[in-house]
């Protein structure tokens, strides 16, 4: 490195780490703008200050957080230091600050090992620079479509991000058509998981976000579906069909609310395994987490161990203690993840309060039109559905679309603001389940944490 | 009194939320008490289609586009035709209202082939209009105020003997340049308002059911509803498009 650019990189690190340290001091979570202004003092900075690091990036539209929390604490189970930025700033700016603040004043990096949660179309600016290890591909869902365009194009995206770097294995979910044809023609190792079961409803989804055959475009036929367009696919015109996973779920043996037994399947062996979270979903997220662990090259036994003790992070499914009753907040973003959090509450036996947050921001994607994909119908038809809230940015397009599922109108009402919220969950007698889209979860989160003890998100 | 709807290619023109659209002409008419069968017809599939009083067809990914066009070669486009002259109503939306019109010409050069059921044609462009949007359909004198979502990178024109649905009041409309929206040709009604058009702006549904119902049975009257959510949605979203343009 020639002296300037060591100058720059010098500066870069020690803006980075003011810029953090007085968003902290401010309060506030700060976590991509250190990112910004290292990028200033030197833009690729992230290329420095992660050079030499052991990274396990995490993409794909649903299940990025929980797998990334699943590896890291099997990382740091199996006795190594992880970095991995947890506050769900995954864009190069926010990568960049979470790597480039751990360096030292030089610009090296304090920490070997990191799991880092990486946006799919920023994939393609940041493994360049981190040369991952391991890339994992979770599925793809339609999801802020007016971000991205097509799901055809966020695929698109992520093959040209794989494209720069052949050195980096890659876990792919072998259930999910779409991810699956990233493998094609890369020399790229490849490990492979999926369900060997059909687990979850193993309904035909009513809206498909992978019905054609991306290669000749007849439409797929499936031996089982897992859920959404997942499942044992193959293509009757030209052969294309989904591809024997390493890694595998072989059975479901109990699943609880607070938890879930599985026999996997994994280097050619079968074993018990528990996860310490519910729902289906957080299955595929297990055997992401197990592939790309083993693909690191922690042991396979240290990961199960690890699994058991994984609690539900940052929102996807959190509980607040909030006065007599319990929140639950459950984050929900596109209509396959919102279908299982809506079967997850239309199964609960007791009566309940459910509150629905809808905002349109720039991270949300301005366009709301898969509330009318997501299944609200089923949730709606719940006898022991009391009480219904809207809030948020489209509260009034969240309470049409309730009134179209087939809730009572004098069963809704509108909150403004998340202060409401809170008075209304600490005043409930009913347990209260929150299904707030992601924006509107940060800022639920903040004002729940800080009523009730829990932890800010960034530490 | 009954309406048939057909949906055509539920399937293979399935973006975000065009189940909202079919949801709500369901409902404002069963609500009515008038009796609504829907059926899909999906590529393959063969119906007769002359016995259907309302088509909707929905947007799509530009692949699952070029899938369709054999199936529709296959018949359906000379139904789809007979069916607008007939005078029968559609609702065309996004991918599906370029469709009805003569081709798409690609950003470099491929021209596609359509329907040309309805004079206009769409050229890609690099920019993607996306945003949410609001026009002014004016229904005999009665002014339509309409918000929806827009998505699109293709460029509409409309040829002479056709005219726009709507006034942009807001967005970009059919090709961000003269400031029309959409199309209303004999009984068709074309946007690029993608999604769940129908159910925030319930005159406009009531419109489209109307059309449908006039030229089944000659007249008809259609109850007024409590749309008190509905407004609601549409105010709000109204105002936000509205102060956004002027800000
Ligand atoms: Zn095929």
């Amino acid at each position: 490195m020639s002296k300037p650019d060591l100058f720059r990189s010098v500066l870069a690190v020690a803006a980075c780490k003011a810029a953090r340290g007085l968003l902290r001091l401010r309060g506030s979570g700060g976590t991509a703008a250190p990112g910004k202004v290292a990028m200033f003092f030197a833009k690729n900075i992230l290329e420095r200050t992660s050079a030499g690091m052991d990274i396990i990036v995490v993409t794909g539209t649903n299940g990025k957080t929980t797998t990334c929390r699943m590896l890291e604490h099997a990382v740091t189970q199996a006795g190594y230091p992880c970095l991995a930025n947890k506050s769900g700033a995954n864009l190069l700016s926010g990568v960049t600050a979470e790597i480039s603040c751990n360096a030292d004043w030089l610009g090296r990096p304090k920490t070997k090992h990191a799991v880092i949660e990486c946006d799919e179309g920023a994939l393609k600016q940041v493994v360049p620079l981190i040369h991952p290890k391991v890339i994992v591909v979770t599925n793809l869902f339609r999801d802020q479509l007016d971000r991205y365009g097509e799901i055809t194009h966020t695929r698109d995206a992520i093959r040209t991000g794989i494209e720069k770097v052949p050195e980096s294995i890659l876990c792919l979910n072998a259930d999910d058509s779409l991810v699956a044809s990233l493998a094609e023609n890369v020399p790229n190792k490849v490990v492979w998981y999926g369900c060997n079961t059909p687990i979850g409803d193993q309904k035909e989804p009513e809206v498909s976000d992978a019905k054609y055959c991306i290669h000749c475009g007849a439409p797929y036929r499936y031996h089982y579906h897992t859920y959404a367009h997942l499942g044992d696919f193959y293509c009757p015109s030209c052969g294309y069909h989904r591809h024997e996973p390493e890694v595998a779920v072989t059975k479901v043996e109990e699943m609880s609310a607070s938890g879930t037994a599985a026999r996997i399947l994994a280097g050619g062996e079968e074993a018990k395994v528990t996860i310490g979270l519910p729902a289906v979903y957080n299955l595929y997220n297990a055997v992401a987490a197990i592939a790309a662990g083993m693909a690191y090259g922690l042991d396979r036994n240290g990961i199960y161990a690890s699994l058991k003790d994984v609690h539900s992070s940052f929102g996807r499914m959190e509980t607040f203690r909030t006065g007599a009753v319990t929140t639950q907040m459950i984050l929900v973003k596109n209509p396959a993840g919102c279908n299982q959090a809506l079967s997850y509450v239309a199964a609960m036996q007791e009566d309940l309060a459910a509150v629905f947050c809808l905002n349109d921001r720039t991270a949300d994607g301005h366009d709301i039109s898969w509330i009318w994909d997501a299944d609200y119908e089923m949730l709606m038809k719940a006898p022991h559905l009391a009480k219904i809230y809207v809030s948020g940015d489209r509260a009034e397009d969240m309470q049409l679309r309730l009134k179209y599922a087939g809730a009572d109108p004098a069963k809704i009402t509108i909150l403004r603001g998340d202060e409401k919220i809170l008075e209304m969950a600490k005043a409930s007698t009913l347990p209260v389940f929150i299904l707030p889209n992601y924006t509107s979860m940060l800022s639920l989160r903040k004002v729940f944490s800080d009523a009730t003890g829990g932890s800010d998100f960034w530490k | 009194m009954e309406l048939g709807i057909c949906h055509l290619y539920p399937e293979a023109l399935n973006l975000y939320g065009d189940r909202g659209n079919i949801l709500c002409m369901k409902k404002r008419l069963e609500w009515r008490g008038i009796d609504v069968t829907v059926d899909g017809c999906d590529i393959g599939e063969k119906r007769d289609l002359t016995k259907y009083d309302l088509f909707f067809i929905g947007g799509g990914q530009d692949f699952e586009q070029e899938v369709l066009l054999s199936d529709l070669a296959s018949g359906k486009a000379d139904a789809i035709r007979s069916a607008v002259e007939d005078g029968k109503t559609f609702l065309t939306i996004c991918g599906g209202y370029q469709m009805m019109g003569h081709y798409y010409e690609t950003f470099d050069g491929t021209k596609c082939e359509f329907l040309g059921a309805v004079d206009l044609y769409t050229v890609g462009s690099k920019t993607r209009m996306i945003d949410n949007y609001a026009y002014e359909v004016d229904n005999a004198g009665e002014k339509i105020m309409v918000v929806g979502f827009e998505n699109h990178s293709g460029k509409t024109y409309l040829g002479a003997g056709v005219s726009p649905l709507g006034k942009v009041l807001a967005g970009n409309g059919n090709n961000g340049e003269d400031g029309t929206e959409g199309v209303r040709y004999k009984n068709v009604f074309g946007t690029y308002s993608h999604g769940p058009l129908l159910p925030k702006n319930p005159k406009l549904c009531d419109l489209i059911l109307q059309t449908a119902l006039v030229r089944k049975y000659g007249s008809c009257t259609l109850e007024p509803l409590p749309d008190d959510f509905e407004n609601l949605a549409h105010d709000s979203v109204l105002e936000k498009v509205l102060n956004h343009t002027i800000a």
